[in-house]
């Protein structure tokens, strides 16, 4: 099953060359319709306000982090299937089964390439 | 017969004299005079003990003095001053500086990227001028790593600084362990490490994507 490349993506960084970064590699693998945000915060704004497909977060963010977002996601009924990737620096074991117990679907770690993002959204999707 | 055994000597003639006259009134009462005379020779037998205290005490103050002017001297040495003043706000405009320098280079080689990704390709040797042009410019972006390096390494050399003024003062304060002293986080810390904010972790330490993968 090919995944709907015209579904809208929210990137949440608070670094504004990562969401360009994540932008480029999405637009390279046919993603264009892309929105970011700097926090959890303006994310759960965001995501009241629009419908997406697919949640690309950072971790490390204030004042609202990517986990406490992927959380305030999950407990929400209309959000709580929302597809969500972590992507962040975060690779101890113990964030990885916080976010993995909180409902995150897919992780992948700083640094990564287009390949990895690539085969986390095809894994989400089941392509 | 040195001033100790001469006090020793005093102290129990003293005593002698002080039993003879008890054994002279028996059971009974003792004159004002006696009494006197048994306190004379009761602050006479201290008198030893007492120099005795006298002296070690001075010596222990003078140890305390000697200690506390040779703390005084080392404090001194340790320059707080100097690493409140100078340079710690120094390692902050040097490392301010680096994610300046880096966040600059950074958005001039994503400029020059995006601007070959977005390239008009219909026209190959116009897509090449420009192919050519934008890589140049990525290379001097690049430049921007000898800058940083040094300005990393001035930071490098004042945390060894500042580590060494510290190792002096544990030493002079005779602090062997300081892993010992309550927990030093700052409460930001505390709140960063509650919200599992460990920030990147060093080669080797934490787990890499295979890791991750294997854990979904």
């Amino acid at each position: 099953m090919a995944v709907d490349q015209t579904m809208r993506v929210l990137v949440v960084d608070d670094y504004n060359t990562m969401i360009r970064i994540i932008r480029n590699l999405l637009k390279q693998l046919g993603f264009e319709n892309v929105d970011d945000a700097s926090d959890g915060t303006q994310a759960l704004k965001k995501i009241e306000q629009n419908e997406y497909g697919l949640v690309i977060s950072d971790w490390n963010m204030e004042p609202m982090t990517g986990y406490e977002l992927l959380r305030e996601v999950r407990a929400r009924d209309q959000t709580a299937r929302l597809p969500f990737i972590m992507v962040t620096a975060e690779s101890k074991t113990e964030n990885v089964i916080a976010a993995k117990k909180a409902g995150v679907n897919n992780y992948i770690v700083k640094p990564f390439n287009a390949e990895t993002l690539r085969g986390k959204i095809d894994a989400v999707f089941g392509a | 017969m040195n001033t100790a055994k001469q006090a020793k000597a005093m102290d129990q003639d003293a005593l002698a004299e002080l039993s003879v006259r008890l054994k002279k009134t028996g059971k009974g009462d003792m004159s004002l005079n006696e009494v006197m005379g048994l306190a004379e020779l009761m602050t006479a037998s201290l008198q030893p003990l007492l120099r005795r205290i006298d002296t070690t005490l001075q010596r222990e103050l003078r140890g305390i003095l000697t200690r506390i002017s040779s703390l005084r001297e080392e404090i001194s040495k340790v320059q707080a001053d100097d690493i409140y003043s100078n340079r710690i706000p120094e390692m902050g405009r040097e490392l301010s500086a680096v994610v300046n320098a880096t966040e600059n280079a950074t958005n001039d080689i994503m400029e020059a990227a995006e601007t070959m990704m977005n390239a008009d390709r219909a026209d190959p040797e116009k897509f090449a001028r420009v192919v050519d042009t934008q890589v140049m410019a990525i290379f001097e972006a690049c430049s921007f790593q000898d800058i940083t390096g040094q300005r990393v390494t001035k930071v490098v050399q004042t945390v060894e600084v500042i580590e060494g003024r510290i190792d002096v003062l544990c030493q002079m304060l005779e602090i062997n362990d300081i892993s010992s002293n309550s927990d030093a986080r700052t409460p930001a810390e505390k709140k960063r490490n509650a919200r599992l904010q460990h920030g990147p972790a060093h080669a080797g330490e934490g787990n890499n994507q295979a890791d991750i993968d294997a854990m979904f």
